[in-house]
């Protein structure tokens, strides 16, 4: 392979890493190579240091110790522009667009190709920007400005800005969180391809076959030390979980015998006033776990986003047999419907509040009189954060010092407290590392335990498999599909998710 | 990481609590723990004991109880502003809303009516002004720094064109004598303004804290969405915030009227901004969601010290705008270096005995 005569020389090498920031040392001691050509992933739980070290790399923090060569030689990457200028490229979960500027611009921020006379060469930007997106298999006019854009669109933008980029080191920190399953793979695409380019990629994701497909090496990180540097593909996935949390998870989306109880859910009809989603008509049972499935734009987060009040939606729905208005969130709370959004960044967390004030927010039987009950409230917080395992040091402490899995632990927490007839959960595992989905999964089998119907809306397919009893596949803003879990392939759900068909063999 | 030798944590137990799993401090050390003001309180306990010793006139009773009276219209007006800041608003509009509901205190009093229709009609004036704004902030979604720059501009235009631009005596006037005694009388030498300020410092940190109202409006002012999604009525608390904050314009323009024996068209131009410096110095941050009035006290008590500071050694008062510039952009400043962790978290355990019901105590900064 010549990726790996290339590999002689490192690209990168960091030796000694420490980081520490108040109330954590996030890095200790680590030392990493990272050659041109290869495609390196990060893995650990939240927490481990994983994105702390990607910040190194790309210029966002500066090392407490510790030691960094490019090429060989000695250096510091003193802010991002520095990286940038060494051709260190960093896309992460958090967007770095510019919300006001159109698709085309954001591509092109900072580097706008001029004309002779100095003037921006708007053309050139327009023409160069449709195609690279259409490399991406976006389709977006480059002309809106980003911020009309859906989460996922914006992060395809970023995307494309960091593949047109030259760089030699691209870091992907949870780039494809937010991402379906098909723009994902066309991102893997693109990374195989500048990887056979020399480009060296640092990868990280909570999503195990992303890793398998492109990662020919993982380093697996622990509270910020390094465990193991394993092969991959070669190193079993059992091995590597292993690794990053240091005991064995046993069966991740564990198992139930529930019978299924009487309909607690029943959709006449409903559709979003914009559209996205068309008359749907579903039944969900006590007991049961129905999963939607379906790529960015077909209906499928506008489904959970009416049911949760979130979006303006007609048609009827019935929750235990009672009409529910769905005209705002308060209304779909009071009928029986508990909505966690999938964007828990912009829609569910409250950043400058403690834990204690982000699991009580939704709990309005609290007051009497307008008057909060501090005592009952304080016992309600201890209890959900023993029974929804959120580990913080005290419910004072703010919500953005947990971990994004505590984070969502409480998100889900406040919901599942108040124990709704109907749960629905948009990407409730969205960016949230291996040991904590597990116990997200608990959590759902728990609440179907006590009774309640649950829908969940997921980009990730093996999630559905093993979570779900029953899987509605959407396309074009309507059901294409219905799968019963058992036996199911991936691939029969996404061959509906892309085409709207069923393969050949489940037509019905 | 040390559980299981808890004695030797008493020292600064900086960060390692953070890590700590579940092992919350007692309670009194989370009550008392600093909040986001304590850098605020710290100096202005400095500057107190320096006045003290450099001018004997200082430390008197009379001096102190003088410093009350004379902010007491800007504490009023900042507790409104606590809550519209918290709301991740700001209400440029309180300093003349105050004029203009201090016109029609003067106008009715001048009309013969008595002392409680008056007041009542005053704070009824206040109250509206606000819900308006509030009403056309949230049912017309139209930004709050647009309708209260209106605002600000039509309620002192109001004041002026009621009374052709003149001050209004109220000096002598059968209504009035009741809010001159509210304002200067004493009880067992305790100024009933004092406890008057008190007893409002006392219902505002206890509205934000005890009630669900309260919550709404730090979630909203955190995160609005998030708030929305979790069953707020989101343009009802914005309505009530600004309409809180109208309610105070109308008590600090009968505190004003009743200082002044008048009431004058023409607010202060340097007040409105007097105000949010004193809420922002103590800790409220404008960017919403988080802040409270303990803080508010204390901001509002550290400019009326420094005022009173350079007053009393002679230095030309013309000095005090570049002392609490300084002082905000430093408070607000250090704060902000402290959250990006910057700066090492102030020790815990302090001795500041404050029993903050108001101030939310984050007790570990947030990691990058």
């Amino acid at each position: 392979m010549s990726a790996a005569e290339r590999a002689a020389q490192p690209l990168v090498r960091l030796r000694g890493i420490d980081k520490s920031f108040p109330g954590v040392r996030a890095l200790d001691g680590v030392d990493l190579t990272i050659a041109p050509g290869e495609v390196h992933a990060l893995t650990g739980e939240n927490g481990s240091g994983k994105s702390t070290l990607a910040k190194v790399l790309a210029g966002v923090v500066q090392p407490d110790a510790g030691t960094i060569e490019i090429d060989g030689e000695r250096c510091t990457i003193a802010s991002p522009a520095a990286a940038l200028k060494r051709g260190i490229v960093l896309i992460s979960q958090e967007l770095t667009l510019a919300p006001t500027l159109s698709v085309a611009e954001n591509v092109y921020l900072g580097r706008l190709p001029r004309t002779r006379l100095g003037f921006v060469d708007w053309r050139a930007v327009h023409r160069h920007a449709r195609e690279v997106l259409d490399r991406l298999d976006v389709h977006v006019d480059t002309r809106r400005p980003v911020g009309e854009l859906s989460v996922e669109l914006q992060q395809e933008v970023e995307i494309a800005r960091a593949m047109s980029s030259r760089a030699r080191l691209l870091i992907l920190d949870e780039a494809t969180s937010s991402l379906s399953e098909a723009a994902t793979d066309r991102l893997l695409q693109l990374v195989k391809q500048r990887r056979d380019e020399g480009v060296a990629v640092v990868t990280i994701s909570h999503r195990m076959p992303e890793l398998y497909e492109v990662a020919s090496v993982a380093t697996v990180l622990r509270d910020g030390k390094l465990v193991d540097s394993v092969p991959l593909p070669r190193t079993p996935e059992q091995q590597l979980v292993r690794l990053m949390v240091g005991r064995e998870l046993g069966d991740y989306y564990g198992k139930r015998e529930i019978a299924r109880g009487e309909v607690v859910l029943e959709l006449d009809g409903l559709a979003s006033n914009d559209g996205k989603l068309k008359p749907t008509s579903l039944q969900l049972r006590r007991g049961e776990i129905l999963g939607i499935a379906g790529l960015v734009g077909s209906g499928k987060a506008e489904l959970a986003q009416a049911l949760g009040g979130a979006i303006p939606s007609s048609g009827s729905v019935r929750v235990a047999g009672r009409e529910v208005s769905l005209r705002d969130p308060r209304a779909a709370l009071a009928g029986g419907i508990g909505f966690v959004p999938d964007d828990r960044k912009r829609a569910a967390l409250l950043p400058t509040r403690s834990v204690a004030e982000n699991f009580s927010i939704a709990w309005g039987d609290l007051s009497r009189g307008g008057l909060l009950d501090v005592r009952t409230e304080r016992r309600r917080v201890r209890e959900a954060i023993d029974r929804y395992g959120v580990v913080t040091a005290s419910s004072q402490h703010l919500i953005t010092t947990l971990s994004g899995g505590n984070q969502q632990k409480v998100v889900l927490g406040r919901v599942f407290a108040l124990s709704p007839d109907v749960l629905v959960l948009g990407e409730p595992t969205r960016g949230i590392d291996v040991g904590a989905k597990a116990e997200v999964y608990r959590l759902m089998q728990e609440a179907t335990e006590a009774g309640a119907g649950v829908l969940v809306v997921s980009s990730e397919l093996p999630e559905l498999l093993g979570i779900a009893d029953r899987i509605l596949v959407f396309f074009g803003g309507e059901v294409r599909a219905e799968f019963a879990a058992n036996g199911l392939e991936e691939e029969a759900i996404a061959h509906v998710a892309v085409s709207g068909q069923p393969l050949e063999q489940h037509a019905a | 990481m040390s559980i299981d030798q808890p004695t030797t944590d008493a020292g600064p137990a900086t960060a390692a609590a953070a890590e700590r799993p579940r092992a919350a401090g007692p309670e009194w050390l989370r009550r008392i723990s600093p909040g986001r003001y304590s850098g605020v309180l710290a100096a202005l306990l400095v500057v107190c004991v320096y006045l003290a010793i450099t001018e004997p006139a200082f430390g008197t009773w009379d001096n102190l109880m003088n410093v009350v009276k004379s902010n007491s219209v800007m504490f009023v007006l900042a507790l409104g502003a606590t809550f519209v800041i918290i709301s991740a608003g700001i209400d440029l509009s309180v300093a003349s809303a105050m004029a203009a509901s201090g016109m029609i205190l003067g106008l009715t009093l001048r009309a013969g009516w008595a002392t409680v229709p008056a007041i009542a009609v005053t704070l009824l004036f206040g109250l509206g002004l606000g819900l308006i704004m509030g009403a056309t902030i949230s049912w017309l979604k139209i930004s709050f720094l647009v309708v209260t720059l209106g605002g600000l501009s039509i309620f002192q235009s109001f004041a002026l064109v009621v009374n052709d631009g003149a001050t209004i005596s109220v000096f002598g006037l059968s209504g009035f004598s009741p809010i001159r005694s509210f304002v200067n009388d004493e009880v067992a030498g305790i100024p009933l303004l004092l406890l008057f300020d008190l007893a409002l410092l006392l219902l505002a940190g206890g509205v934000l804290r005890y009630t669900r109202f309260g919550r709404a409006l730090f979630a909203v002012g955190s995160n609005p969405e998030a708030a929305r999604l979790n069953g707020i009525n989101v343009g009802a608390v914005l309505m009530a915030v600004y309409g809180i904050a109208g309610l105070t314009a109308g008590v600090a323009a009968i505190v004003s009227v009743g200082r002044l024996t008048g009431a004058s068209p023409e607010s202060d131009p340097t007040l409105l901004l007097t105000v949010i410096t004193a809420v922002l110095i103590g800790g409220t941050a404008y960017t919403g969601g988080e802040g409270g009035v303990f803080g508010t006290l204390i901001g509002v008590l550290f400019l009326g010290v420094v005022q009173n500071g350079l007053t009393l050694s002679g230095v030309n008062t013309f000095w005090q705008g570049m002392v609490s510039g300084l002082i905000l952009i430093g408070a607000v400043g250090l704060e902000v270096l402290r959250r990006r962790g910057r700066l090492p978290r102030l020790r815990r355990g302090g001795p500041p005995p404050e029993n903050p019901p108001a101030a939310p105590a984050p007790a570990a900064g947030p990691m990058a």
